[in-house]
């Protein structure tokens, strides 16, 4: 452990945290012109070309905006909340690849990413379990009943979620044969694993929409009921940073998400063993990745502007009794899928994608009975 | 390993000064935000161990579930502060008498390891391995595997007890 | 002529020999009842008669008679004209009345707000609070006795706003002041508010414990007055048990400013464009009901044109109204804007066509005592075709396609805010929510107004009084709206627009009027009484958005916290007519 390895360290994080914080800039931008596109208006276009500087302008706004604190707030916890809310959302990346081979810059052999763990997913579901402790904070130490509500409800429904989250890991985990992110990229190389777990990958994306608190999933910044949940008594700065948290977890959960299911770095499928592969071009890595976090964030975006809010003990059932029992189904699927294919026959590999698409239409069969519908005696 | 050295007395300072904010701290919350700092020290402590996948372990399980567990009970039924005295007249000669036994019982552990620093050794090359997780499978599912099924059974007991404990109390109020 | 007799067949002195007598002042109909035996007699009529709609109540001074009068206007929901009748005591405070609160629930705001304004005490209410001035206020505003700050005249318009030569402010010349009174030893200067004892103590009173004998902890919310949901400044004080509403209460009066005050110092036609600010999305549907109500009076009849007119105007304010309504129901079930913004797409298009038409988009004032104030101008039609014809059928179809089988919209609609038919009745409430309850109640049909009785259009019922069924039946009215709306433009006849000369004072013989009309809302109706001179003497305006709040804590109650914002959503309420 010499002094610059430490030295690259540093930087690299540095340069992956001003990678996300701007991306979280833009991201905002995106979605609000995505947004603006979907409902027949035209969004911020008013600062620079096509709104370019639009998230400059908010920052600046935000960041001469008064800030003030309740007076009955817990001043130390109501300033360290945002804090604990940011630094999990933006470590989180720290064990995402961008590119596989290392490319030499002065004289050293620097890797595409940060952290290469042999235990990357465990690491990211401790990440994301300990995300919760900001938004819990400042829901306590705000001394408002909105935020009190809004962070007791992201308590109830981040910790019932993460079970489901972590569980349709497993399905990635178990095919890859190790907990590397590295890895399970490497064993996407003929074929992406949303292919093998179609319904694993539904299921993640509908947990971490919960997990970062998207809609339909907003409950704990419910605006309609809870004016803004755990962040109603923030403003100027520490509302940005609040703010800011929320949009960087959505890159990062949609950066895990294409790494584990969407083959992460590697080419698209039509692209494999031509020029634009990784293994002939590396350096389309974090294009490609780049790519796929952009449509993942857009699918979130969309749902965010179809979807009404679904009710609180309606989304504690949904997560409990329908995604859970059926990710847990799905890791015993995978699993016996995966001796059987070892061990009779390659191509019982298959049973898996069609033995869980079985599962999730029986799933999606059982909705009305878990949601308790009261619609059966409708006239 | 001198700069090993210089984070363990770093950590190992935070971990006391946790637990030491942890008892003192007369606010329930305060009290289970230094436990979760004290979490973290430990979980760096079996990092330093060459242990990643229970350092992680500790952080997922204990920071991220359990304590947001108690945070959430603190924070629902607003038991956020403790009053002033509220102990039994001989709670304090206990407490004195098993810190005692405790530090008695540390310091003999301590005194009887410090013959065995050549064997530490072993595991940690054991564990730091690759396929440490998939070791740490299969010596649980094979080894240990009566002994987990048995915990995991003690926790299904424990869930369906509190679940049945609850819904009685419905029943019998409706 | 005023408002249409009861039926002669029905001779209600019978029923209560002695205590029941006809209201034989000219000009006035109905009955007087005996105050001590309002009760009885009420319950009477609504189980022997069938009266079982109480829509409105409202108190009326009569200063130079030295008493005092609470109106009652009741109805069938199978329809039929109004039945009044009225309860007169003597004008020394304390007054008294019983309260009907037992027999109509409807009633509980209403009264409320009699006490508050008129000073009259119901004996047996179980909330009497002011409801829409503040606690601690001195005094009841629509006294003829009362003077507002600023007092200038009884009348307008105002002598200070024809300065001869000088303009001067008229609030720097007048004797009168700031005579805004406080109750006696009190100072605002020094006044702590001592929290809002008397609306949680009306909170506490059904307070509820657990049966097993364990008491809950509970948290008081107050949602509002500033809060994004509440469409306005409106507050919902709810008292929870977890995330389930143990009991809740509106709270309202914020953007009070004594409509009717106002009204009564107006003359007749300068009220026309205050009915705008009630219920400020569907302007012309007030216009509407106030126009009928004077028209009533004035006993004149209005053209054939212009009726027709009228009603394609009022039905396309149902329209933008039900756009809005239902797209800040969508709003409330946590859409994030997309179909509001659909739906506001449409009801821009509608508000085009008033701007044409009446030269403002949301402030139309457009209608007149015998007519409209212009008529149609060159071209508007064949916007109005194209709108009607091709446009909004499928608009409406897209939006029903969109939202309808969503599986969260039907999650959180269906079976929540049960609002059973009887209690619907029971409540007073009209309108779309009476009407999602199973009730065909639409005074359209029950007591055709202008020209509806030829039209034909269907009466739109859902059965199960929830928050989906509330959504269908909006949605469906669109429809119906549509269909009005294309056989009024192929009927529409050559001719005049109004009756006479437009003129600036009309000359309304004495006498009580009650007019009403389907607003979009439910049933708005204004209580006029003349007395010949140039201002009313009463003006009272029955709020469909207020008296549909009666229900609304019957409806939340066993509900979750979510379900307050959707169901308030669901009643659609504007709050420039809830606290007017």
């Amino acid at each position: 452990m010499d002094f610059t390895l430490i030295l690259e360290w540093i930087i690299k994080g540095f340069v992956l945290t001003l990678i996300l914080l701007g991306g979280f800039a833009y991201l905002t931008l995106y979605e609000r012109r995505a947004l603006a596109r979907i409902q027949a208006r035209i969004g911020p276009n008013r600062a620079g070309p096509f709104g370019i500087l639009q998230p400059i302008a908010d920052a600046v706004k935000l960041i001469f905006k008064e800030e003030l604190t309740p007076a009955l707030a817990d001043k130390l916890l109501f300033l360290l909340a945002p804090v604990l809310t940011v630094v999990p959302a933006v470590v989180i990346t720290a064990v995402v690849p961008w590119g596989k081979q290392s490319f030499s810059l002065f004289g050293r052999d620097i890797t595409p990413y940060i952290a290469d763990i042999n235990v990357g997913v465990l690491y990211i579901m401790s990440i994301a379990s300990i995300a919760v402790y900001g938004i819990v904070l400042a829901g306590w130490s705000s001394n408002n009943k909105y935020a009190m509500m809004g962070g007791l409800r992201s308590t109830a429904q981040m910790i019932s979620y993460e079970l489901t989250l972590g569980l349709s890991f497993v399905g990635a985990i178990l095919l890859a044969g190790s907990m590397r992110m590295l890895d399970i990229v490497e064993a996407q190389k003929t074929m992406w694993f949303v292919v093998l777990q179609p319904i694993g990958t539904g299921i993640f994306l509908i947990a971490t929409l919960a997990e970062v608190n998207r809609a339909p999933f907003d409950m704990p910044e419910a605006e309609q009921e809870l004016t803004a949940g755990y962040h109603t008594e923030y403003s100027g700065m520490k509302f940005a940073l609040l703010f800011m948290a929320e949009y960087t977890k959505m890159i990062a959960i949609s950066a895990i998400g294409a790494t584990l299911f969407f083959g992460g770095y590697r080419e698209f499928w039509f692209l494999s063993n031509t020029v634009f592969s990784i293994d002939h071009t590396p350096w389309l890595g974090p294009v490609y990745i780049f790519i796929k976090i952009v449509i993942l964030l857009f699918g979130m975006i969309w749902v965010r502007a179809t979807y009404p809010r679904i009710r609180y003990d309606r989304l504690m059932a949904f997560g409990w009794k329908l995604l859970l029992p059926m990710s847990l189904a799905l890791v015993f699927i995978t699993a016996v899928g995966i001796i059987l294919a070892e061990q009779v026959n390659k191509n019982l590999i298959w049973g898996i994608p069609v033995l869980s698409i079985l599962v999730g239409l029986f799933a999606v069969g059982m909705i009305d009975r878990v949601l308790r519908r009261k619609d059966n005696a409708r006239l | 390993m001198n700069s090993m050295l210089i984070l363990f007395i770093i950590l190992s300072l935070a971990a006391v000064l946790s637990a030491l904010g942890l008892l003192l701290s007369r606010s329930a919350v305060y009290a289970a935000l230094f436990l979760v700092l004290n979490f973290a020290c430990v979980a760096i402590f079996y990092l330093l161990l060459g242990a990643p996948f229970i350092a992680l372990t500790q952080i997922t399980v204990y920071a991220g579930a359990i304590m947001v567990l108690f945070l959430f009970v603190i924070m629902l039924l607003g038991a956020e502060k403790l009053p002033k005295s509220q102990s039994l007249p001989w709670q304090r000669p206990l407490a004195i008498g098993l810190a005692v036994v405790l530090l008695f019982e540390a310091g003999f552990l301590l005194f009887q390891r410090l013959h065995l620093t050549a064997t530490l050794a072993q595991p940690e090359a054991q564990i730091n391995s690759v396929d440490a997780i998939r070791t740490l499978g299969l010596t649980l599912f094979n080894q240990y595997l009566l002994p987990f099924e048995i915990t995991s059974i003690l926790l299904l007991v424990a869930m369906v007890g509190a679940i049945v404990l609850t819904k009685q109390e419905k029943g019998a109020a409706g | 002529m005023t408002t249409p007799a009861p039926v002669e067949t029905l001779d209600l002195s019978t029923l209560l020999p002695g205590f029941v007598t006809t209201d034989t002042r000219p000009g006035y109909s109905g009955w007087v009842v005996d105050k001590n035996h309002l009760v009885e007699f009420a319950s009477k009529l609504r189980d022997e008669f069938g009266y079982d709609l109480l829509t409105s109540v409202t108190g009326v001074d009569y200063l130079p008679d030295d008493k005092m009068e609470v109106v009652y206007h009741a109805f069938k929901t199978t329809g039929g004209p109004v039945l009044n009748y009225k309860v007169q005591v003597p004008r020394q405070d304390p007054i008294e009345v019983p309260s009907l609160v037992s027999v109509y629930p409807g009633v509980e705001l209403q009264e409320r707000e009699i006490w508050d304004l008129f000073g009259i005490i119901f004996t047996g209410h179980p909330d009497l609070r002011r409801i829409l001035m503040w606690e601690g206020f001195e005094g009841h505003p629509l006294r003829k006795d009362w003077k507002e700050a600023y007092f200038e005249e009884e009348s307008k318009p105002f002598k200070s706003r024809w300065p001869d030569g000088k303009i001067v402010q008229a609030e720097n010349n007048n004797k009168f002041s700031d005579n805004i009174a406080y109750p006696a030893g009190f100072d605002p200067e020094k006044w702590i508010p001592e929290g809002e004892d008397a609306l949680y103590g009306s909170l506490a009173k059904y307070e509820y414990t657990s049966q097993d004998g364990i008491k809950n902890d509970h948290i008081v919310v107050n949602l509002g007055p500033q809060h994004p949901s509440t469409h306005g400044v409106f507050r919902v004080s709810a008292v929870l048990d977890g995330e389930i509403i143990a009991n809740l209460k509106p709270v309202m009066g914020y953007l009070h400013r004594n409509h009717e005050k106002i009204g009564e110092r107006n003359t007749f036609l300068q009220n026309m464009p205050y009915t705008d600010r009630l219920d400020y999305l569907s302007s012309l549907s007030n216009n509407f009901g106030y126009a009928l109500t004077v028209e009533k009076l004035m006993n004149i009849e209005v053209p054939e044109r212009a009726e027709y007119i009228r009603v394609i105007m009022a039905e396309l304010t149902r329209i933008t109204n039900h756009c809005m309504a239902l797209g800040a129901l969508f709003n409330d079930l946590g859409t994030f804007f997309t179909p509001l913004i659909y739906l506001l797409e449409e009801r821009e298009l509608i508000l085009d066509i008033f701007e044409a038409v009446t030269g403002s988009r949301m402030m139309c004032n457009y209608f007149r005592f015998g007519g409209v104030a212009r008529d149609f101008p060159e071209g508007i039609l064949e916007k109005i075709k194209g709108l009607v014809f091709e446009r909004l059928p499928k608009k409406i179809d897209e939006i029903d396609r969109f939202m309808s089988d969503n599986e969260i919209i039907r999650s959180r609609g269906i079976g929540q805010g049960i609002l059973t038919a009887e209690d619907a009745i029971r409540f007073s409430a009209t309108g779309p929510l009476l009407r999602a309850s199973g009730v065909p109640y639409d005074v359209r049909r029950a007591d055709p107004y202008s020209i509806y009785d030829r039209f034909d259009f269907d009466i739109v019922v859902r059965q199960n009084g929830d928050i989906y069924d509330r959504y269908m039946v909006r949605l469906e009215e669109m429809r119906q709206s549509v269909r009005i709306i294309q056989q009024a433009i192929k009927g529409l006849p050559v001719g005049e627009f109004q009756t006479g000369k437009p003129q600036y004072q009309v000359r309304v013989p004495a006498g009580e009027s009650y007019g009403r009309v389907e607003s979009p809302k439910g049933e708005l109706a204004f209580y006029v009484i003349s007395t010949g001179k140039p201002s009313p003497w009463r003006y009272h305006v029955r709020a469909p958005s207020f008296i549909n709040l009666t229900p609304y804590g019957h409806m939340c109650v066993g509900q979750k916290i979510a379900d307050i914002v959707a169901i308030l959503g669901s009643i659609d309420i504007v709050l420039g007519e809830v606290d007017r």
